[in-house]
């Protein structure tokens, strides 16, 4: 394996691993993590199906080189369910239809997630704008911009 | 979508549902919303190796010599394949085996498969790739359907370049335009489309014990994967199995594209007898797969002064590229020239029609089958003429639309009959409802008028019809459903759960006709070891032709099941009942049991609890001579009208909202039909706008999607729809398909709109913010 060491938590865990410098996230992520949420679908940072929360902020993981994340938090699809409880946003995207192929909707529930956490309340253009770097093929985006809103109008203060 | 759900004249509203017509979540929602469900890319073998593929960098040339020698040598290399290595046919395609696994004395295209190398792992594989030598000698080559059919011009296959000339002729196009008071002309131009699914082509092939191999992969049509596979290892048929692994999109991409990949990888696999996993990275998806058929179309119309048209001429020049695919006519009306022909004249009644089609080979990529399957370019097409000719004649375009379009026994230009669930009118009427058209639109303005503000608003609409079916003689599908004792259900089929919602339909058609609950119903996902041959999931055919065979299928179980129910509670099987997992009595409801004590007993008493069911549609009886006669069984309506606003100073134009009303038999599930209906307006919007396969002496130059740009979330506006439910006496409750009408009338609707607001017309797609502002400026490209 690699030449360096790397240390981050990934969904509340601590790892350090041997990596590559030239090593992405997105694959530490799904090859040696085994967190195959997370989906690779261009490789620069275009079509934004890799996005993870990283200290907050989504961030695509197949640009990010994995130095980037030394000391990082990092939260994946894998690590939002609390207590095999789904998150509000999770709950919102089945029950509005807000999923098709499926293959972008883990990113799209963590930018969800991520607006929510920094602005309970957005409008639908500020929604629009959280989810404008994760293309969608399937959905015309409608029923995603819905389950993000109607989550946030469902959801009590600081729940999610 | 609108909650004033609308019933037409031939829709039955007596029925009581209990699954159909309800909102029902996915039933694969959740496994994809905690990022459980397993993508090819997701899925690991032990001991697999990397496939790749080396590519011509040519748009046409002969392979004088291929040198592997020193990529063989590399260590970690296990296999090495040229042309000689294919044990069996030396070709692939949907429709026609034309396209070489490995290229063997020429390359057509920029991007085909010259070499395939297998390696213990991926950075290997591809320094192999460069370690193959290839000397080619150029040929000339051909750019466009023009060129490749000049007298002399390079033969790009042995058969020629022209693939194929369909036709639909109806009445007499000169006395019909002898007799209108107008005549408009006009040609239209539409590019090279990319599917832009977002999970990458990648299959695993594995070989197996009794000398068969696995094919894992995102297939979208996994029996003709099966049928190619076999022929080009040399092995029957029934020594492949392929498994469907869920697609990431596909939108008709992944019917051709999985050929493609499954055909090269099983052939690493089979010559290496090691599981081989082949992934094509982005650029090379848009290099080397399908794409959207272009076209040029060139339509003239003929109308009275009242608006009544009277003959409609059309010649499609359809440039198919370097390899068939599935663009010829699969008899009498399959392939997409064939649809495109047949669509040309639209949903109108016109006494007179003339239309010829070309299908053409070039070097460039291929055309294949991409959501409307040839009808999204007719319908740009027939739509921005007939609002052209509304505007010469000075008649509201939507007037025009419903003193001509469909309806019930009204006759097409093939001089098919529509003797049932025709509710077109009644969706123009709707969008209009929802759109407030009349209020809104004004009369287009002269290009002068239009100069002065920044910003102008213009208003569009746009109709349209699409098939139920793929127009071949060979439409079948087939179901096994087993009802077991504790009334759980499994149901075995071949047909994909693309993200449509296709699976979770049938589990409602399932359980509403079993009387079970959805949560009862496992589909199993598409193995063609298990399922019954399907067809490919394609051509808006799924859950209407799906949901009969399983109507069949239950019918079997349930005269069982109802059997052992009569016993059990003393009364006539006749008037029982299932629903909601019990068994009633119609006339003493109170008489009840459940429904799983019933399936106790059918097994206890080895009773039958399994149905199977084959569904074949009417069949098409369309001559291909003469192009009359019926290509397509039933056909759903769509209209759409769309506010755009453009700004006067830069061209770029911004669709503020869109009202969409769609003739669909019957909603299964309402919330998963308004998910096509608005993935589609975006994917239409695209087509519309923005998106184009940039081609310069055939090489792509905007490979990746940082180049190829498709529609974000800030480019789809606000849709409202309107669902009519015209009852199709040939659909499992009354439905027909849905999965491709929602995106084809989108670009003439926004085009029209565009040419409502500056008051100059546009003829060619994208209409991007260049072509605009040069049309309002009167500069030429």
């Amino acid at each position: 394996m690699g030449n360096e060491t790397v240390k981050f938590t990934v969904n509340g865990k601590g790892v350090s691993l041997e990596v590559e410098p030239g090593d992405m996230l997105v694959d530490v992520l799904r090859e040696r993590l085994g967190l195959t949420g997370t989906k690779a679908g261009c490789r620069e940072g275009e079509c934004g199906v890799c996005s993870v929360i990283m200290n907050g902020t989504l961030v695509a993981s197949c640009i990010l080189p994995i130095k980037k994340a030394e000391g990082a938090t990092i939260l994946t699809i894998e690590g939002l369910e609390a207590n095999r409880e789904l998150h509000l946003v999770q709950k919102h995207f089945i029950d509005n239809g807000a999923i098709q192929c499926g293959f972008c909707t883990p990113a799209m529930v963590l930018a969800g997630k991520a607006l929510l956490d920094k602005n309970p309340r957005p409008t639908r253009e500020e929604i629009q704008l959280a989810i404008s770097g994760i293309l969608c093929r399937c959905t015309g985006y409608q029923k995603i911009i819905k389950a993000i809103d109607s989550a946030s109008k469902s959801g009590k203060r600081g729940e999610v | 979508m609108n909650e004033d759900r609308e019933k037409g004249a031939g829709a039955k509203t007596d029925e009581v549902f209990s699954v159909i017509g309800k909102s029902k979540s996915r039933i694969d929602a959740h496994d994809k919303v905690v990022g459980r469900l397993k993508y090819i890319g997701d899925i690991e073998y032990a001991n697999t190796l990397h496939g790749a593929v080396l590519r011509s960098p040519h748009p046409h040339a002969l392979i004088k010599k291929i040198d592997v020698s020193r990529a063989e040598a590399l260590p970690g290399v296990m296999a090495v394949i040229t042309a000689k290595d294919v044990p069996g046919r030396n070709g692939f395609g949907a429709i026609l085996p034309d396209q070489p696994v490995v290229c063997g004395d020429k390359v057509r295209f920029v991007g085909d498969g010259v070499a395939l190398v297998a390696a213990v792992d991926e950075k290997t594989a591809i320094k192999a790739l460069e370690l193959i030598k290839v000397d080619y000698e150029p040929l000339p080559a051909l750019f466009s359907p023009i060129e490749a059919l000049a007298a002399g011009a390079q033969k790009i296959h042995d058969s020629g370049n022209l693939i194929t000339t369909s036709r639909v002729v109806k009445g007499d196009t000169e006395a019909g335009f002898k007799d209108a008071d107008v005549v408009l002309e006009r040609t239209y131009k539409v590019p090279f489309l990319e599917h832009a699914y977002l999970e990458p082509d990648a299959t695993i092939a594995v070989p197996s014990a009794d000398g068969s191999i696995i094919v894992y992969g995102p297939m979208q049509a996994p029996f003709t994967v099966r049928r190619n596979v076999a022929p080009v290892l040399g092995i029957p048929i029934n020594r492949v199995r392929c498994v469907v692994t869920q697609p990431g999109g596909g939108f008709g991409g992944k019917e051709d594209s999985t050929i493609d990949t499954a055909v090269r990888t099983a052939l690493l696999a089979w010559k290496t007898e090691r599981p081989v996993r082949l992934e094509y990275s982005r650029e090379e998806i848009m290099l080397s797969t399908c794409k959207r058929h272009p076209m040029t179309l060139t339509c003239k119309i003929g109308a009275k002064k009242d608006g009544a048209l009277v003959a409609f001429e059309g010649t499609i020049y359809d440039e198919q590229g370097a390899y068939a695919s599935l663009g010829p006519v699969l008899p009498p009306a399959g392939g997409v020239h064939a649809h495109a022909v047949v669509m040309l004249a639209g949903p109108y009644e016109i006494p007179n029609v003339k239309v010829e089609g070309y299908l053409v080979h070039t070097n460039h990529p291929y055309g294949g089958a991409m959501r409307g399957f040839g009808a999204p370019q007719a319908n740009f097409a027939h739509e921005s003429l007939i609002d052209e000719l509304a505007d010469l004649l000075k008649i509201d375009p939507y007037k025009l639309r419903m003193k001509n379009c469909f309806k019930l026994g009204s006759q097409t230009a093939t001089g098919q009959v529509l003797d049932q669930s025709v509710g077109l009118r009644e969706t123009i009427e709707a969008a209009e409802r929802a759109f407030k058209w009349g209020e809104k639109r004004k009369p287009t303005p002269d290009r002068e008028k239009a100069g002065s503000e920044e910003k102008r608003t213009g208003y569009g609409m746009a109709i349209g019809w699409y098939r139920t079916s793929i127009g071949t003689m060979a439409d079948g599908c087939g179901a096994n459903v087993h009802l077991l004792e504790d009334g759980s259900v499994i149901v075995y089929q071949g047909l994909v759960e693309m993200g449509q919602g296709m699976h979770t339909g049938i589990a409602q058609i399932t359980a509403e006709a079993l009387g079970v609950a959805i949560e009862d119903v496992r589909i199993v996902t598409p193995d063609t070891d298990s399922a019954p041959e399907s067809g490919p999931t394609v051509g808006s055919r799924s859950l209407t032709l799906m949901g009969n065979a399983i109507l069949l299928a239950v019918k079997q179980i349930k005269e069982s099941l109802m059997l052992s129910a009569s016993e059990l509670l003393e009364a006539p099987a006749e008037r029982l009942v299932a629903r909601d997992r019990f068994i009633f009595d119609r006339e003493k409801p109170e008489v009840r049991l459940e429904l799983k004590e019933a399936a106790r007993r059918c097994m206890g008493l080895g009773r039958r609890m399994m149905g199977q069911g084959w569904y074949t549609p009417p069949k098409p009886t369309l001559d291909p001579q003469t192009g009359q006669g019926n290509p397509y069984f039933v056909y759903t309506y769509a209209t759409q009208m769309a506010e755009v606003e453009v700004d006067m100073r830069t061209g770029e134009a911004q669709v503020k909202r869109i009202a969409a009303a769609f003739d669909i038999g019957k909603a299964i599930n309402p919330m998963l039909l308004e998910g096509q209906i608005d993935g589609g307006i975006g994917m239409g919007l695209g087509y519309a706008l923005m998106e184009k396969v940039i081609l310069d002496k055939g090489i792509i130059q905007n490979l990746g999607l940082k180049d190829y740009l498709i529609p974000t979330s800030l480019d789809v506006p606000e849709i409202s729809a309107t669902i009519i439910e015209q009852h199709n006496a040939h659909g499992p409750f009354g439905a027909k398909g849905i999965g491709e009408m929602p995106n084809i009338p989108t670009p003439a609707a926004v085009n029209n709109a565009i040419a409502n607001a500056i008051g100059v017309r546009l003829y060619e797609l994208p209409i991007d913010s260049e072509a605009i502002w040069r049309a309002i400026q009167g500069v030429a490209r």
